[in-house]
């Protein structure tokens, strides 16, 4: 064998292990971010409609304003309750684990630790928006086909997703992103001692802001499966939300027009 | 061994993909309905029934009361706003003949928004500075606030009160803000006239304040305070907060500066103005399931020491209660030190139930203040029964009280 047919296998031999290789397991989550999330400041409606043994038991309505940090990539966001009545207009504000709640009757801005629940089954990390590539390293762990939101079966890229910033909600992650084209199918998310929190399907894909996006999320809570939350995502709007916005002490002055 | 496992593994996973299936099933159900928009008017109205037992033999007294709360917070113009809020109390009592009907002006401003970043106010506004739970030192236009008490919650004392009348102008940018605020006289005395809005109650004496808000880290964002007005010393104030672990938040709020002890402003001794702190510091601690514990220290340096209450305690009732006026209405401890636990249950044991307890326990006397709160809500309707107990001594702080023992059912519609 001459240097030239060295060569080229060598050359066959790198060809054929790209095209064997895997995908880059990090990418495939920030394009499922690109997915979930606007790329622009924005806002949107949250309903949260919780069940229990199949029982509707509550319901709330969030306006969610979201900015994403131009040094970290993660996103702020401040969140204006709309219903029930009796908390209308009440503020949460979140920006890493600095998160505080402010109502407008005693004007108090009370600091919350990230454990502190304002709404029931939901943390309060999963009504705020969250680039998950910014906080979590992502490993392909398998390639399988799972049962979608619509009980479809779809082949997926399973991903295992480890914290590396401590302010982040959930300790790991197993992800699945449609293998097509990224999209999150389904979620399941576990504390550090390995214990299954909830489970989330993202469904009902739809236009929006120029991306199809998932316009629902159903979760079920990991110890009791009878406990479901449908969280719905509607009125998607760029909206430009000034850095001074972002901070405690802008919180009494919030009043979207 | 393996194979069990393996068995026992197949044997969950249809279970589970059951579960997924019929909560995917209850989704497909939930209908689409579109999201109401928030109101500019938030309004409740209010019944409350009272029952009060006295210390030693006495009979119980019983009251009534009707309330009415009304908040608006509107945009008329592009960067104007108005806010305006007010509560009617009626209240009965059998035992005493005529009305003790308060009407609480708390807020009624305009705001204009110049830039973005640049704020201005004028009107009554409810100024609030701190971040302690049970003591706000840093409150300083706490005095003179309380028009009708109708719960001793902190939160309700918080919410219902006057605000001061003012100009204030505040400037933020990313990660901090700087408020300047002026507050003048308006009046000579308070008025317990039912819709009288009390100036002389808040704007009794010119006063002014500034605050400071700076970013220093992701995790530490302090605000430093100046406050000062006619016939008073400048005084400095701090809050901090900070993240000890995912459970638990910690605060430190503290004011100091040179000022008269409570004592001298009550006029019972010489003016003995020296530098005196007053700070609240505690810890919140949440459980995984959604419990909140607070436990804060307050420290009053205008308060009274252990030797001095007690001989104020045993010495002239006119004394007793020229002191006990004042610090109420100042909404300041009548004592140096006081220990306050409170604890907040969201959804305790049965969806939409929730529990508060709170105690207020005089470390000089020893005296108590308990209260307890039970309260279940529906969409629009909530509903709460109260309990307070107040324990020792007929002189000690929380033991002077006329009722020893309180109990009140709260009705609650929100339109």
């Amino acid at each position: 064998m001459n240097y030239a047919q060295l060569a080229a296998a060598a050359l066959l031999a790198a060809a054929a292990g790209a095209a064997a290789a895997a995908p880059d397991a990090q990418a495939l989550l920030a394009a499922s971010d690109a997915i979930r999330n606007p790329g622009k400041p924005f806002s949107l409606t949250t309903t949260l409609v919780e069940y229990r043994n199949a029982k509707q038991v509550d319901s709330n309505t969030l306006t969610v304003y979201s900015k994403a940090d131009p040094n970290s990539g993660q996103f702020r966001s401040l969140i204006r309750f709309v219903a029930p009545a009796r908390d209308t207009n009440k503020l949460m504000l979140k920006n890493g684990n600095d998160l505080w709640f402010f109502d407008p009757s005693s004007k108090a801005s009370i600091r919350l630790s990230p454990q502190q629940r304002l709404l029931g089954q939901a943390a309060n990390g999963d009504v705020v928006t969250v680039n998950l590539s910014k906080d979590y390293k992502a490993q392909l762990a398998a390639e399988e086909s799972v049962q979608d939101g619509d009980r479809q079966n779809r082949h997926c890229y399973k991903l295992a997703l480890a914290a590396v910033s401590v302010d982040v909600t959930y300790d790991h992650i197993e992800m699945w992103l449609d293998a097509g084209n990224s999209r999150p199918v389904k979620a399941r998310f576990y504390t550090a001692s390995g214990q299954l929190l909830k489970t989330a399907y993202y469904r009902r894909y739809q236009a929006q802001l120029g991306v199809e996006r998932p316009t629902e999320t159903v979760i079920i809570d990991g110890l009791d499966p009878n406990w479901v939350t449908v969280m719905r995502f509607s009125d998607y709007a760029w909206r430009e939300v000034p850095e001074a916005w972002l901070q405690r002490d802008y919180l009494p002055r919030f009043k979207p027009e | 061994m393996r194979l069990t496992l393996l068995l026992l593994i197949a044997a969950a996973l249809p279970a589970w993909a059951d579960d997924d299936a019929a909560a995917l099933q209850l989704a497909d159900k939930t209908e689409a309905a579109a999201p109401e928009p928030a109101g500019d008017w938030h309004i409740y109205a209010e019944t409350a029934l009272r029952e009060a037992r006295p210390r030693g033999a006495g009979l119980a007294a019983h009251g009534t009361r009707a309330s009415l709360d009304a908040r608006l917070d509107t945009s008329f113009a592009p960067g104007w706003r108005a806010v305006f809020a007010d509560r009617l109390d009626l209240n009965r009592s059998d035992g005493t003949s005529g009305k003790d009907d308060v009407n609480t002006l708390k807020e009624a401003y305009l705001s204009w928004q110049v830039q973005p970043e640049r704020i201005a106010d004028l009107g009554r506004i409810n100024a609030r500075n701190g971040v302690a739970m049970g003591y706000n030192p840093t409150d300083y236009f706490r005095a003179g606030a309380l028009r009708s008490v109708v719960s001793l919650d902190p939160a309700s004392l918080r919410e219902n009160r006057l605000g001061s009348a003012m100009l204030r102008g505040q400037q933020l940018w990313s990660g901090g803000s700087l408020t300047a605020l002026y507050s003048p006289k308006l009046a000579e005395q308070p008025s317990s006239a039912t819709f009288n809005p009390d100036w002389g109650a808040t704007n009794r004496r010119a006063r002014w304040q500034m605050a400071l808000s700076q970013k220093v880290s992701d995790s530490l964002n302090p605000q430093w305070l100046l406050s000062g007005g006619e016939g008073q010393k400048p005084q400095l104030g701090m809050n901090l907060t900070g993240l000890v672990n995912d459970a638990t938040v910690a605060y430190f709020e503290w004011s100091g500066g040179r000022a008269p002890s409570l004592a001298a402003q009550a006029q019972l001794r010489a003016d003995d103005s020296a530098f005196r702190s007053r700070l609240a510091s505690g810890l919140t601690y949440t459980t995984s399931n959604n419990i909140s514990l607070t436990a804060e220290y307050e420290y009053n340096g205008a308060g009274m020491g252990g030797a001095d209450w007690d001989a104020l305690r045993r010495g002239s009732p006119l004394a007793y209660g020229l002191y006990r006026g004042l610090t109420s209405n100042l909404q300041d401890p009548a004592t140096r030190q006081n220990l306050f636990l409170y604890a907040f249950w969201q959804d305790a044991l049965v969806k939409h139930l929730d529990l508060t307890a709170m105690l207020r326990n005089d470390l000089a006397d020893h005296s108590r203040l308990q209260w307890l709160e039970a309260r279940y809500h529906w969409t629009r309707f909530d509903v709460a029964l109260q309990t307070q107990l107040n324990t020792g001594a007929a002189t000690s702080n929380y033991g002077a009280q006329a009722e020893r023992r309180m109990w009140q059912a709260v009705a609650r519609y929100f339109f």
